[in-house]
């Protein structure tokens, strides 16, 4: 029997029984579409949660610290669970303290190859932030981003700030709101104050606060950081030496304790990490804290896919179930294909085409609906809870998902009809002629 | 109480000529159908050799038996044995399906073997809108479409009124005649019988009598 006639063949057969087969295929359709639709939502949503990372951590640069320890993640280096973690090198401080690195440091990992730009990670604290005029004080996160980095952000107003830049900020786009705007532009060329108490403060030593004066010149698209403010690094220094009360923090006498590590290409991005590891510090990338989610997700996939693999074992059954009737009902038709010219393998391989197309069918169109149902998932979402979000995709189908699926149900429903093929090529032609 | 073996066909020495028409007669569970099963490539002998053709039939296995029957067999059953969601033509051309012969050229084939039996009219019918004796010919036309050697013929007239067995036999006798067509003919009814070259009559899974048409 050649494959054309047997794909004619099988589907044809699918048709003579059309609500118990529709049935059939209706079981593989709801496990078909249950796996692909949450698999297809875990992908959307990691990867929105890896858009939001690379903003703040992006997939060509390297952190780097005088503390080898210190980026270490998982549970051990939590305290949580996992061994307590010895401590590594011989200076003096624990796993998360920092201290500055030195001159020769900085100057080696500069001169490792690949790395492009070196600047440092200036750490701060801001209290608050207020609109000039108004007593209404807000809770922000300062960032202070070399020039590529902000250009990585998305602005729905203005401009981007650069390395030169003084005195002027990229505001979150979520201060709109608590700040009175009701368009981004309106935003634009007004002034925040941002306050700054002295870090002693956090331990109750007396300190002193400051204010700062900053022009909004942008407004960030809508991102999980919602109380972010963007500012130059030159600004970033400034506040941050008041803030750690260290006039000569970021010049040579004190290096910074972390440096943000520019590679020229994402690819070397590992490489570099390895060999700043070499030299004995800290260092961490994109790729370690997307593989953290990475792995996070597929966890959650592999636990939310088990309820459309029962399912879909469940349509194995129902899939066995129906082949084994069709055997029975057909039994004189076997005989007399039996007759005819056709080999126990003819019939074998006719059934476990029946089962595979059922499976193709189920797969398929499970898919179709699953597809379907993210799409809409996707525009209700995004006109409700996720309005600001309008990048954000919640279900991404992409094409290893839809070919995956189908090749799933198919592998599975040819599995379920070995038994009723192998009982439909053992008949025996002369009882099979004789069935009534 | 155990199994008893019973032997369907027993001491069995027989040979058909090529383009010979041979009739078998006997009391039901003489082991006349399975004579023709055996023939047929449907049912092996426990024991002996069967060869059709210089091909030993005992020791050939499963896909060659299936392309004996395929290539050098046509059946005819009782009860016609057409698939009833299949027309006429779909039903003849059943057996090019297995014959591998590609799907265009099927259905030429097929219909030139409905002309043969005279349903050349009859091609998109359907086995229940057809009479008794036309199914039949569905039935010789399906036998006949991969242009076998020998036509097994088991009670072919058993459920046709008189006259469409006349014409089924008339239709058989000719097929016999003009292409040269080895028949066997599995029959209850003398009359139709005698029209044989050579009638065998069968007892207990035994030729008792084997007589030649004068």
């Amino acid at each position: 029997m050649s494959f054309p006639d047997l794909l004619r063949t099988a589907f044809s057969n699918l048709r003579r029984r059309k609500l118990r087969n529709s049935l059939t295929i209706l079981a593989v359709v709801i496990g078909a579409g249950l796996v692909s639709l949450l698999v297809s939502l875990g992908i959307g949503v990691q990867g929105f949660l890896s858009d939001q990372v690379r903003s703040i951590l992006p997939s060509d640069v390297v952190m780097v610290a005088s503390n080898p320890d210190v980026f270490q993640i998982g549970l051990g280096g939590l305290g949580f669970a996992g061994k307590p973690q010895q401590i590594s090198g011989n200076q003096t401080g624990g796993s998360s303290t920092l201290q500055p690195l030195s001159l020769q440091e900085i100057q080696e990992v500069q001169g490792l190859k690949h790395v492009e730009q070196v600047d440092p990670f200036i750490i701060l604290q801001a209290d608050s932030v207020r609109l000039q005029g108004s007593q209404q004080r807000f809770r922000t996160d300062i960032r202070p981003q070399p020039e590529y980095q902000v250009k990585m952000v998305n602005l729905v107003a203005g401009k981007y700030i650069t390395d030169q830049t003084h005195g002027e900020c990229i505001i979150a786009n979520q201060y709109l709101d608590v700040f009175g705007f009701t368009s981004p532009q309106e935003a634009l060329g007004k002034e925040v104050i941002i306050q700054v108490t002295q870090a002693a403060s956090l331990i109750g030593l007396p300190a002193d606060t400051k204010e700062y004066s900053f022009t909004i010149v942008g407004v960030t698209e809508k991102t999980l950081s919602s109380t972010e403010i963007i500012v130059s690094l030159t600004d970033g220094e400034e506040m941050s030496r008041f803030w750690a009360n260290t006039p000569d923090l970021y010049t040579n006498k004190i290096p910074a304790a972390i440096l943000q590590v520019r590679v020229d290409g994402s690819q070397y991005a590992d490489q570099v990490a390895s060999e700043v590891k070499d030299l004995g510090l800290g260092e961490i990338t994109s790729s370690d804290v997307l593989g953290i989610i990475g792995t996070i997700f597929g966890i959650v996939q592999a636990i939310l896919s088990a309820f459309g693999l029962i399912a879909l074992g469940v349509a194995s059954l129902s899939i066995v179930n129906t082949l084994i009737m069709s055997v029975y009902e057909r039994t004189r038709e076997i005989g007399v294909m039996k007759a005819v010219g056709a080999s126990k393998g003819t019939i074998r391989i006719l059934f476990t085409a029946e089962g595979a197309a059922i499976g193709f069918l189920g797969g398929a169109i499970g898919v179709a609906i699953a597809y379907v149902l993210g799409f809409v998932i996707d525009r209700v979402s995004r006109a409700t809870f996720l309005k600001d979000f309008q990048t954000f995709n919640i279900s991404v189908f992409p094409w290893w998902l839809i070919v995956g699926v189908i090749a799933l149900t198919t592998i599975i429903a040819v599995l379920a009809s070995l038994y009723p093929a192998h009982r439909a090529a053992g008949l025996d032609p002369i009882e099979s002629l004789r069935y009534e | 109480m155990g199994e008893e073996t019973i032997n369907a066909l027993a001491g069995i020495n027989l040979e058909i000529g090529q383009g010979e028409f041979v009739s078998i007669v006997g009391p039901s569970g003489s082991g006349k159908s399975t004579l023709l099963n055996i023939i047929g490539g449907l049912d092996s002998p426990t024991k002996g050799n069967i060869i059709v053709d210089g091909q030993d039939l005992s020791k050939a296995s499963d896909s060659e038996l299936s392309s004996y029957r395929n290539k050098k067999i046509g059946f005819v059953f009782q009860t016609f044995n057409l698939q009833p969601t299949y027309n006429a033509l779909e039903n003849v051309a059943l057996p090019l399906v297995f014959a591998r012969v590609p799907f265009g050229k099927r259905s030429q084939i097929a219909k030139e073997a409905l002309e043969t039996v005279g349903l050349g009219d009859r091609v998109r019918h359907k086995p229940s809108e057809l009479s008794g004796g036309e199914r039949q010919r569905v039935g010789i036309a399906r036998a006949l479409v991969n242009n076998p050697k020998i036509l097994l013929a088991d009670e072919p007239t058993g459920n046709l009124d008189s006259k469409a067995r006349e014409r089924i036999m008339e239709l058989l006798a000719e097929l016999n005649k003009e292409r040269g067509l080895t028949l066997l003919l599995v029959t209850h009814d003398l009359e139709s019988a005698k029209s044989a070259d050579r009638m065998l009559h069968m007892r207990d899974g035994q030729i008792t009598e084997s007589a030649e048409r004068k």
